[in-house]
């Protein structure tokens, strides 16, 4: 196969390099794949030069085009890599924000307003590029979110630009593909949330944890039970509730636990009715299956 | 004197270097990292329990360390209030097993990505191997790292990133094949270092010892081995050889401090220096770090110190011979590779499955006011975390990370270990080498 590659450019800004940490994760044969594909023409881990700087400012002074240039991390305002950052986005024909720092600044945003995200601020559109950006292909700005973002996301959109089938992307420019799925979708615990089951205790394999311990499963768009983080697991699968970390309001606080009003979670999943939601409690309860009572390796009945 | 300025990659972040050279020779040196992000305050004023999500995000590669730091110092500060937690012995290994994994997937990707392609600067033949993405080794070295990650995975649900270690045990209750799992995984990283990293069998590499290491030992580390010997690698590099261990890991991994003599690890006698660091307001600051003193003066941390402390064999004798020199120091970072997959494996044959994995405090969060301090082995050596509590909320928070010890500024005093050990290198390609032997992180350093 002589396809030519397409070039990518990767660039860090204010990161914990999880991101980068995440995509090395990757399994074999996506990671395989897109070192196939992909020409990187920089990524602070894997270049081999003596003067890295160099090829950034070559690619700035003789506005070199870029097939996909990826962001890691937020932007400080006042940092003159923020100016750099915006000359690759309209040196490239897609524009990838990877992980929620360079999506909407993240924890580095939380108390410095000068910190912000390729589009976005927090919530709030806009960021670096502004609200109305779009690369020289016509595209918004590709926000894989995520704290991190899991590898397939990053690497099967990237994929998907190669071969020419750009993703479909929801209200915040993420690929629906993964976003349009909640954390939730495919959770093996799944039974106990909807029999109203809850984890009364940390460290077992049984109960739901969006009852107690703050889950945010069912509002979080992301598909880390339908695409398994290392290849292997999840958060909720390893007991932990989702924090959710693909989401614009991340970190939020209190995230070990589920805030009540009259005894119904405060916060209920998307499209649930607050009255629904009693209603089928009383039922659910009243008929929860025997199994889902006892602990999972305990005979049942 | 004429003055270079560098720009060091292939790390966890980046970091700037500042070389004044006199007559050919390395006069002195700054380290500087450039960014910072404010974890310290931002947890400051959230629920306490929050520190457990927020902490990991200091760094990509040893934020699970992070969060055992964080965990130990809620538990700590929930001790000293009167409260001593109960931990299983299922919970403790855990605990151990998956830190080991997190700093043995540092390891292989540090030596193979990070390292290597700075050596094959020195010489050209190993770039097949060794140039980053197109060598076969690189490739090699990646996919073996993520034997480790993905056994982390399966006991802590994903990796980066997780918070499984809660105050009073961890989140996950294994099952029988997810342990027979992890323990594929560590053989397969065994069966990688002596297939690839040593190409020895592993009884013969245990029994070696001193220079005899340098002979007997092939495979890629062999390689690296004979650039250092023939470029000098063995003799430059060298700092203040006191060495500091604040974390214990049965049985591997002792705690102390070594100067002449090995002494106990006081976290009393732990103190930040910051006239060069640009929180002060003198103009003096040339880095986003602080400098980290230990009876008022530096000490190198990270697997050297831990290993020298611990009494391995073969980096013990290595060290009474070749001292604190790149080819030591790299050294003992792979050693590690081995040596915590062994004790790995010894660690999953005590897990009892049927105890339970979390034990709650019945503390009430909303109300405890206290102060405690976490002291765990990252990948780079000795991580503290401290935290003060009011009422349920953090009042303050102080993270002094592996790489402040070695990597942050001077003092009126002394030099920073990193600074101290690039003097006199006659070479801006040997500036990088000793730099990198020392696993830099930027992004844990700044914070």
């Amino acid at each position: 196969m002589s396809a030519r590659k397409q070039t990518l450019v990767w660039l860090q800004g204010l990161t914990c390099c999880g991101n980068t940490q995440s995509f090395l994760c990757a399994e074999d044969h996506l990671m395989d794949e897109f070192l196939d594909k992909v020409e990187i023409l920089y990524h602070p881990l894997l270049n081999d030069e003596e003067d890295p700087e160099y090829i950034i400012s070559d690619i700035l002074k003789t506005n070199k085009k870029i097939g996909v240039f990826v962001l890691e991390g937020a932007v400080n305002l006042n940092d003159k890599l923020a100016d750099d950052i915006k000359k690759l986005c309209i040196l490239s024909d897609y524009v990838i924000a990877l992980g929620n720092c360079a999506v909407h600044g993240n924890i580095p945003a939380l108390k410095d307003t000068n910190v912000v995200g390729l589009q976005y601020r927090r919530t709030t559109k806009g960021g670096l590029l502004g609200a109305d950006f779009k690369t020289r292909s016509g595209y918004p700005v590709i926000n894989i979110s995520g704290c991190p973002a899991h590898p397939e996301w990053f690497i099967s959109t990237v994929l998907s630009i190669v071969s020419g089938k750009l993703p479909a992307l929801d209200k915040f420019g993420r690929p629906k593909e993964f976003y349009a799925y909640s954390s939730h979708d495919g959770c093996i615990r799944n039974q106990y949330y909807e029999w109203r089951v809850e984890a009364e205790v940390l460290g077992r394999k049984e109960g739901c944890l969006f009852y107690r311990f703050g889950c945010r499963g069912p509002m979080t768009g992301a598909s880390c039970n339908r695409k398994l983080w290392n290849g292997i697991s999840s958060k909720q699968r390893s007991g932990q509730p989702c924090f959710g970390c693909t989401e614009f309001d991340f970190p939020r606080e209190n995230m070990w636990r589920t805030k009540y009003n009259m005894g119904v979670p405060a916060e209920l999943p998307p499209g649930v009715s607050l009255r629904g939601y009693i209603m089928a409690s009383g039922i659910l309860k009243t008929f929860t299956p025997n199994r889902l009572k006892k602990r999972l390796f305990d005979e049942a009945e | 004197m004429r003055l270079s300025k560098h720009t060091l990659t292939r790390l966890e972040g980046e970091v700037k270097l500042k070389l004044f050279w006199s007559a050919g020779k390395v006069k002195d040196a700054y380290v500087a990292v450039p960014h910072f992000r404010g974890f310290e305050r931002i947890l400051v004023d959230r629920p306490l329990l929050d520190a457990t999500v927020i902490t990991p995000r200091v760094c990509g590669i040893c934020g699970h360390a992070h969060l055992r730091a964080t965990v130990e110092a809620i538990e700590d500060a929930f001790k000293r209030g009167g409260y001593n937690t109960l931990l299983t012995n299922k919970a403790k290994l855990m605990r151990d097993i998956t830190l080991m994994l997190e700093i043995i997937q540092n390891h292989i990707k540090w030596f193979y990505l990070y390292l290597m392609p700075d050596i094959v600067r020195l010489d050209p033949k190993l770039e097949d191997k060794f140039t980053p993405v197109k060598g076969s080794r690189w490739r090699e070295g990646l996919r073996a790292s993520n034997y480790a990650t993905k056994a982390l995975a399966t006991l802590a649900g994903q990796w980066p990133h997780n918070s499984y270690i809660v105050p009073g045990g961890v989140t996950s209750d294994p099952t029988d094949s997810d342990i027979v799992s992890v323990e594929s995984l560590v053989n397969r990283i065994i069966e990688f270092f002596k297939n690839y990293v040593v190409n020895l069998d592993i009884d013969s590499y245990l029994g070696l010892k001193g220079k005899e290491i340098l002979d007997v030992v092939g495979g890629d580390l062999g390689d690296f081995f004979k650039v250092c010997r023939d470029r000098g690698l063995d003799s430059i590099g060298k700092s203040y050889k006191r060495f500091l261990t604040g974390g214990y890991i049965e049985p591997c991994v002792m705690n102390g401090v070594k100067t002449k003599r090995t002494c106990k690890f006081d976290i009393a006698r732990v103190y930040e220096a910051d006239a060069y660091s640009f929180f002060s307001a003198n103009g003096k600051g040339y880095s986003w770090a602080k400098a980290a003193r230990y009876n008022g003066m530096p000490f190198e941390t990270g697997p050297i110190a831990r290993q020298v402390i611990s009494k391995n064999p073969r980096v013990t004798s290595l060290f009474k011979v070749l001292e604190d020199s790149v080819l030591v120091r790299v050294f003992a970072r792979v050693d590690e590779i081995l040596t915590l997959s062994l004790s790995i494996l010894e660690k999953l044959k005590k897990i009892d499955l049927s105890e339970d994995s979390w034990i709650e405090s019945g503390i009430d969060m909303d109300k405890f006011s206290g102060a405690g301090v976490g002291v765990v082995e990252a990948a780079r050596g000795t991580l503290i975390h401290k935290l003060a509590v009011e009422g349920g909320r953090i009042k303050s928070y102080d993270i002094i990370t592996p790489t402040v010890w070695n990597l942050g500024p001077r003092d009126d005093v002394y030099l920073g270990v990193v600074e101290k050990a690039l003097i006199g290198l006659d070479s801006e390609p040997f500036a990088y080498i000793v730099l990198r032997s020392f696993d830099v992180c930027s992004v844990c350093t700044s914070h």
